[in-house]
């Protein structure tokens, strides 16, 4: 219904004014200025209002998004057709074989980025060397041949074959000898093909010749009891050690296995148990095992036979004509002791020594014989193959090509140019060879005299095997298509003998199928799914020792003699392998180059280490130069004041100098190869030298700087009767009085945590670079560490204490003052952020970019951080690491990830850091992570031992234990709750989650 | 005020003889208004490359990385905040004159308070670009400042030192700047009403259209008391927040609760030793013996003596401090100091800021102007030795033996930091090209009370006691500027 109300507006309407209606007609009463507006000032001003907004409108919309940065683009191409096995952002493993132990190789979308022991490995048990470690990088050297090479040009395979085959047919028809050179071989696929090779050309020879050989204690073992073998050795079953200069945890043998074996003896297990072995070394140098000995004596070369021979004779063994060591009265009242002790161990005693003449090792034959460790800690019946070059077998090629009886040679993982101790004679020998092969991967020394370079594959490219001890097989196959145009060196051997089977692939998988596969019915399958075959291991058998011994000390009082030489300047010099660089194959490894030996925590070089006695004696200080000279060679290398060193000798890092290993490796320090000695038939490593101060300072990069604790209470130990006495002798546990200004973090699902023993960390430093593969950590180069910058997110702190009449002096001012520095004690911790509950970086970060997580990891937004370097000064353990400079981008640091072939190794899990950014351990959080997730998607809960850590799961004694500390069953909780747990630096009540176990020395009081 | 006279005994605050308001303006402006002297231009000259230097410097660091620097993985601080915290100490000498002494009433510092304030920011502006320059990654500093942004609720640490430093020296700056900048008003306005042409249209903005009303000097002289009042806490405030970047952490040497006032004590004494060195040298050079007095100088020595003093006490107390603790990283890190590698910074800060000062003690050095100058070269070189000493000894061999190391600095370190001098000098030499060195101002309400032609005045007219008359013409003596007037003194 309308309404009949009205309203109206105003009384025009109301009286509808004649006005009103005329207005009324129109919309609107008054006209619209229209006309004004659209003709005058409207259309005259420069910008109407409207046209302003609009302008303005779009001038704000387009400066904004001008404004907005582009995200940068970075270019991927999916799979077309993606491989089934394959998902972007999930590693496949794959087992693989390094150096006889056998691994797992992680690989993502297809290209290998880290190295892993594979757990079924009966030598490692899962652990893996720094070497080990490293490996990957050698992959993505840019190094590497890119393609063979004939006459200095690259060409094609074909070219190679034809090549090759038309030489060898001629030189098959002349009836001149082939001779394959390689380093030892304990492949049976290519010592096969090898055979298959000789087949075919019956004149060919396999001569196996090792950098740093072994050729003594095989020569030794075959003189004594018949048989040509390296033993294996149980350390695990030793309950006392006596090693002269045998560094069995750094380089000697087997160090991953015997390091293993060595803390099963001695790690929390056998504590608990009330046990731990006794370890004596009589050295030269301080070698990494030397430095974890109970007792450690300080003796020369020369007199290392002598004390051997006393040993003997102290045993009761029976020796004419060996004399007592009137110069060192140390050793020789320790030897009287160490054969007491030896005596009282009968059948749970290793005596070993580290020489590679053959009487010195039937005199430490003998010695074990008596001790009965053959059968027991000496198994000859199921021998190493890891080591079985023979010295004169290659000397004696020499002399064949110098007699030009030998036509072609083949040179696999063998570099006599630079490991030969007469380059030059070597050199001229070869000139006389007609073809000359070599299957290196790069231009090396040897392989740049050869008129053929036929590149073999990386061994992550390729398939192959393994056999490093009796009954153990393990399986080498490809993890990526290969890089470079490069070829199995098998391949082109059985390619080059016309075998029936060229496919090397194939090649192995019949010769498997014929034997281990045959007599383990295992599967090839299966095989390459558990990476080895163990077969049952023999058993070992006692042997007994029953030769004459008068020529054996006629020639070790010999050679005694040959090393003592009298005069101001006279030294004896000891040659040895170093942990990181070892005999300088890998010598172009930026990883293993900047791995800080383990005991001088030096970088990028070797030197002459020295005892501090005999340099201040000769006028010498650290930084000088000297002059290192035999009378065969002269080497001129900075000096490294070694405590520890024998007085009077002087020891030099093999693996250096070389001059063609690539961008990284050559140049590197000075090559001490032409100091070995062929006495004998076999390499030795000792020799008579001068040593003279020459003009000049050179700084070695060294990654620490101070070596005593200063009397801190940072590294705590004890020994094996205070221990017994009362577990917690070693940690000094005070009441402490927990007052706190901060509040708790509440962990309520995971804390982590981590426990790391002391009396296990042998300082091998795999951890190292274990954490630098996983993290990607840059290197940056000697000058770099000079500056004391270098990136290592671990690091092992190595601290030495001279022990003075019972008392222990730590202090560096104290030290100085000593006469008898003799008696060096050494320890090794590892160190990397201990993730503080109250951490001091946290609070002084003004940008927050280090900050707790709820599960007590401290971590570290990297893309927040502007970098003051607060957090840094303000950490007391001093491990936060800071990016200087661009070092994936910048020329100056040309050594590893300035590279965008070398980045392929880059973990893609881990962020690469810019420049100005903090950076330190984030204890994997990425493994972490992925942990989390696979629980998740396998709808479980976290599992103890789901995370390993990188450092944790390398280290070959199990010395790191990570783990969730909620969980009380975990086994990172119950090692903290061992007595032996302390913290370092407690006091400062920061909480740190790091938990150390004390050090326990087996040591004797006289 | 001119009823008003200050005590006869009183030294003068201006010395000279005629002087008159516009004599005053005559004098204080010849700098800005004539071209510059050979002096200028010299000292201009070697400051413009000194400041150049700090260009390439800076410019080489931002292009290759703070690696270019000498620090390392231990010592991640070392002539950048020493260089920092030198400059902030410097400062703190401008602020202490122009508000703690205004409010004290102390009116000599009427004819230094402009060069120190200016001092004060130049300083600030040195210590600022070195907080940027550290940085690994200075392009991001914002991040230090609690801005809104796009990453949601992200802001800074409020519990870390470093911010609160972001905090203290914005403040200080601004309010030094402002503070300086009122004080100016009147003077630009002299200028704007003696310039002309485009130097008028300058002046004539930055005068804020100053008309020299009662209202005017009313409001000026109630900004100035305010703005002195809110200066006063931040010449406490701002120093102790520098000392707590170290105090608050625990790095021995850093961690003590003595840092704050030690530091202030430190921060002043550095500040005067800086005013001394800029003021006798100005003074010379710009001919304003009769506005800068013996008096002034010997006040400002006096000054010197007694931060010295503070100073010199604190170090004690921290070795004592070190001692009876009881622990052994607090005092291996003093040990260390005293007798380890850098043995030979802590003698030279030792030497430096507590022995040389207390030369003072005597009246001869104290009112000499080569020494007075001298001595302020060689206190900011002790100062500059303290902070290095604090910073690198105590960093460098921290808690755990294995991270010691040795801290070289590279030729980047040296030119950031002889270059900061450069911008400094540069800024400073500018600032007495364009506008006054001396607040004219302020010293004109002197004229009449406390000038030495006004107690002359007082004396001709026997307006004062003969004895106090007397010592006063005695004690005339003692001043540079004027030669005692004999004649006078027996016309007393």
């Amino acid at each position: 219904m309308e309404s009949n109300k009205k309203y109206w507006k105003g009384l025009e309407e109301l009286q509808n004014t004649k006005d009103f209606v005329e207005k009324n007609k129109n919309e609107f009463a008054e006209p619209l200025p229209m006309e004004e507006v659209l003709n005058e000032a409207g259309l005259n001003t420069v910008t109407p209002r409207r046209d302003f907004l609009k302008a303005l409108g779009f001038g704000l919309g387009a400066v904004t998004l001008a404004a907005c940065q582009t995200t940068p683009v970075h270019k991927s191409i999916p799979y077309l057709v993606k491989p089934e096995e394959i998902v972007p952002g999930i590693p496949n493993y794959y087992t693989s074989t390094f150096n006889g132990h056998s691994v797992l190789v992680k690989t993502r979308e297809g290209r290998p980025i880290k190295i892993e022991g594979n757990p079924n490995c009966i030598l490692s048990k899962g652990s893996l060397d720094a070497k080990g470690q490293a490996s990957v990088l050698d992959l993505y050297d840019v190094s590497n041949l890119k393609n063979p090479v004939l006459n200095d040009s690259e060409v094609s395979w074909a070219k190679i074959d034809e090549f090759v085959k038309a030489e060898l047919a001629k030189i098959k028809t002349s009836g001149k000898k082939i001779r394959i050179v390689s380093n030892t071989i304990n492949s049976p696929s290519t010592k096969a093909v090898i055979a298959d090779f000789t087949a075919q050309y019956p004149y060919t020879k396999h001569i196996q010749v090792d950098a740093v050989s072994y050729t003594g204690i095989i020569k030794a073992n075959e003189n004594s009891f018949g048989k040509a073998v390296l033993p294996k050795y149980r350390f695990d079953r030793a309950d006392l050690i006596v090693s002269f200069g045998a560094d069995f945890l750094g380089t000697w043998i087997s160090p991953v296995e015997f390091s293993r074996q060595y803390t099963s003896k001695r790690n929390n297990t056998a504590l608990q148990g009330k046990k731990m072995s006794r370890h004596i070394q009589f050295e030269t140098g301080m070698s990494l095992t030397g430095t974890n000995a109970d007792a450690r004596l300080p003796l020369k070369p020369s007199e290392e036979g002598i004390a051997l021979l006393n040993l003997y004779a102290a045993l009761g063994g029976a020796v004419t004509g060996t004399k007592p060591l009137a110069n060192n009265p140390n050793v020789e009242k320790a030897i009287a002791l160490t054969a007491k002790e030896l005596t009282a161990a009968k059948g749970r005693a290793l005596v070993i020594s580290g020489s590679n003449d053959v009487s010195t090792q039937i005199l430490v034959n003998a010695i074990n014989s008596v001790l009965g460790s053959y059968g027991t800690t000496i198994d000859l019946d199921n021998p190493s193959y890891q080591f079985s070059g023979n010295d004169a077998e290659f000397t004696e090629f020499i002399n064949e090509m110098n007699r030009s009886e030998v036509d072609a040679v083949f040179f696999l993982n063998s570099n006599p140019a630079y490991e030969f101790n007469d380059t030059k004679a070597f050199t001229d020998a070869l000139s006389k060879v007609k073809l000359r092969v070599s299957f290196a991967d790069r231009q090396d020394e040897t392989a740049s005299l050869c008129q053929v370079i036929a590149p073999n594959h990386h061994y992550l490219e390729s398939w192959g095997d393994s056999n490093p001890v009796e009954g153990y097989y393990t399986i080498i196959q490809p993890t990526i298509n290969p890089v470079n145009n490069s070829r199995n060196a098998e391949q082109g051997l059985l390619i080059w003998a016309d075998a029936a089977v060229s496919d090397y692939y194939q090649y192995i998988q019949n010769n498997w199928a014929k034997t281990v596969l045959a007599q383990s019915g295992t599967s090839w399958k299966l095989l390459l799914q558990k990476g080895s075959v163990t077969l049952p291991e023999r058993s070992a058998a006692t042997y007994t020792f029953s030769r004459e011994l008068d020529s054996v000390v006629q020639t070790i009082l010999a050679e005694s003699n040959a090393l003592a030489k009298a005069g101001d300047n006279a030294v004896e010099l000891h040659i040895y392998q170093n942990v990181s660089v070892g005999d300088g194959k890998s010598a172009n490894n930026p990883w293993l180059q900047e791995l800080p030996d383990p005991v001088s925590k030096v970088t990028w070089d070797n030197y002459a280490a020295i005892n501090a006695k005999f340099a201040e004696k000769l006028g010498i200080a650290e930084r000088d130069l000297v002059e290192i000279k035999t009378d065969k060679h002269t080497i001129t290398l900075p000096v490294l004041i070694q405590p520890g060193q024998a007085y009077g000798t002087v020891s030099v890092a093999l693996g250096y100098g070389r001059t063609k290993a690539g961008k990284a490796g050559s140049e590197v320090g000075q090559s001490a190869y032409p100091f070995l000695r062929l006495v004998n038939a076999t390499f030795h490593t000792a020799s008579a030298a001068s040593l003279t101060k020459t003009s000049g300072t050179y700084e070695l990069a060294q990654t620490q700087t101070h070596h005593s604790i200063e009397g801190r209470n940072i590294v705590r130990e004890t020994t094996l009767k205070d221990y017994l006495k009362d577990p917690n002798s070693g940690t000094g546990h005070a009441h402490v009085n927990h007052y706190d200004l901060w509040n708790e973090y509440e962990q309520p699902g995971h804390s982590w945590v981590m426990a790391i023993d002391l009396n296990a960390c042998t300082g091998c430093g795999a951890c190292i670079v274990a954490c630098n593969a996983e993290n990607n950590v840059p290197v940056v180069g000697r000058d770099e560490v000079r500056r004391r910058r270098e990136m290592h997110w671990i690091r092992i702190d190595r601290y030495y204490t001279v022990n003075e009449d019972g008392n222990k002096v730590t202090e560096e001012k104290e030290i100085e003052k000593l006469e008898n520095i003799d008696k060096v004690s050494v320890i090794h911790q590892p160190m990397m952020c201990q993730h503080c509950d109250h951490a001091p970086c946290e609070t002084v970060c003004p940008v927050l970019a280090t900050v707790h997580s709820s599960e007590g990891l401290n971590q570290m937004a990297y893309n927040r951080c502007i970098g003051t370097r607060y957090c840094a000064n303000n950490c007391p353990y001093k491990v936060r690491r800071f990016n200087w400079f661009n070092y994936w981008n910048d020329s100056r640091f040309d050594n590893y990830m300035n590279n965008e072939f070398t980045q392929l190794v880059l973990n893609p899990d881990v962020t690469s850091r810019s420049r100005g950014v903090m950076e330190k351990c984030s204890m994997c959080v990425q493994r972490i992570q992925a942990g989390k997730l696979k629980a998740k998607l396998e709808k479980r809960t976290l599992k103890d031992g789901d995370v390993k850590v990188a450092c944790q799961q390398t280290c070959p004694t199990n010395a790191i234990i990570f783990g969730d500390g909620n969980d009380p069953e975990s086994e990172v909780s119950k090692a903290l709750k061992s007595e032996r747990t302390y913290y370092v630096l407690e006091e400062l009540n920061v909480k740190p989650g790091v938990g150390y176990q004390t050090k326990v020395r087996n040591t004797v009081e006289v | 005020m001119s009823s008003h006279h200050e005590s006869i005994l009183r030294e003068p605050l201006v010395t000279g003889e005629n002087i008159t308001y516009s004599k005053v303006t005559e004098d204080i402006l010849v700098p800005v208004e004539n071209k510059p002297n050979k002096a200028w231009w010299i000292g201009f000259i070697v400051s413009a490359l000194g400041a150049g230097l700090w260009v390439f410097s800076v410019s080489w660091t931002f292009w290759f990385g703070i690696g270019e620097w000498g620090l390392n993985k231990t010592v991640g601080w070392a002539w950048d905040i020493t260089g920092f915290v030198w400059w902030v100490g410097i400062g703190h000498a401008g602020t202490l004159i122009s508000a703690v002494l205004l409010l004290f009433r102390q009116n000599w510092r009427n004819s230094i308070n402009r060069s120190a304030e200016a001092m004060t920011i130049f300083a600030v502006i040195c210590a600022a670009s070195y907080i940027i320059s550290h940085m690994g990654r200075p392009w991001l500093f914002t991040w230090a400042l609690p801005l809104p942004n796009q990453f949601g609720s992200l802001w800074v640490n409020f519990n870390s030192p470093l911010v609160w430093d972001v905090f203290a020296i914005s403040t200080y700056f601004s309010v030094s700047l402002v503070f300086w900048y009122t004080g100016l008003l009147p003077d630009i306005a002299t200028i704007r009403d003696r310039a002309a042409g485009a130097r008028r249209r300058i002046y004539s903005i930055l005068s804020f259209g100053w008309n020299g009303s009662v209202k005017t000097w009313q409001r000026f002289e109630l900004v100035s008391l305010i703005l002195a009042g809110v200066s006063t806490p931040l010449v406490l405030s701002v120093h102790t927040i520098v000392s707590m970047d170290f105090a608050t952490s625990l790095v021995p040497g850093w961690h003590t609760t003595i840092f704050p006032p030690y530091f202030v004590a430190g921060a002043i004494f550095s500040g005067f030793a800086m005013v001394q060195t800029l003021l006798l040298i100005t003074r010379k050079v710009m001919n304003f013996e009769n506005y800068i007095t013996m008096f002034h100088i010997e006040s400002m020595n006096k000054i010197i003596i007694l931060t010295g003093s503070i100073v010199g006490v604190a170090y004690l107390t921290e070795l004592f401090i070190a001692w009876y603790s009881g622990v052994e990283y607090e005092q291996y890190a003093f040990l260390n100091r005293v007798s380890g590698p850098y043995w030979w910074a802590y003698w030279i800060m030792m030497t430096c800021n507590v022995i040389s000062p207390q030369l003072f003690w005597f009246k001869k050095i104290r009112t000499s102007i080569a020494l007075s100058w001298l001595l302020s070269i060689v206190v900011n070189i002790g100062m500059w030795f303290e902070r290095f000493v604090i910073i690198v000894t105590s960093l460098h061999r921290d808690y755990l033996p294995s991270s010691w190391v040795m801290f070289y600095p590279s030729w980047v370190d040296v030119g950031v930091f002889i270059g900061s001098i450069g911008v400094f000098f540069t800024l400073f030499l500018l600032f007495l090209r364009v506008l006054p060195a001396i607040a004219m101002a302020e010293v004109k309400l002197l004229l009449k009370s406390s000038s030495d032609q006004a107690k002359k005045k007082l004396i001709a007219e026997k307006a004062v006691n003969r004895v106090e008359a007397e010592y006063y013409l005695e004690s005339l003596e003692k001043y540079d500027s004027i030669s005692p007037n004999v004649a006078e003194l027996q016309k007393v």
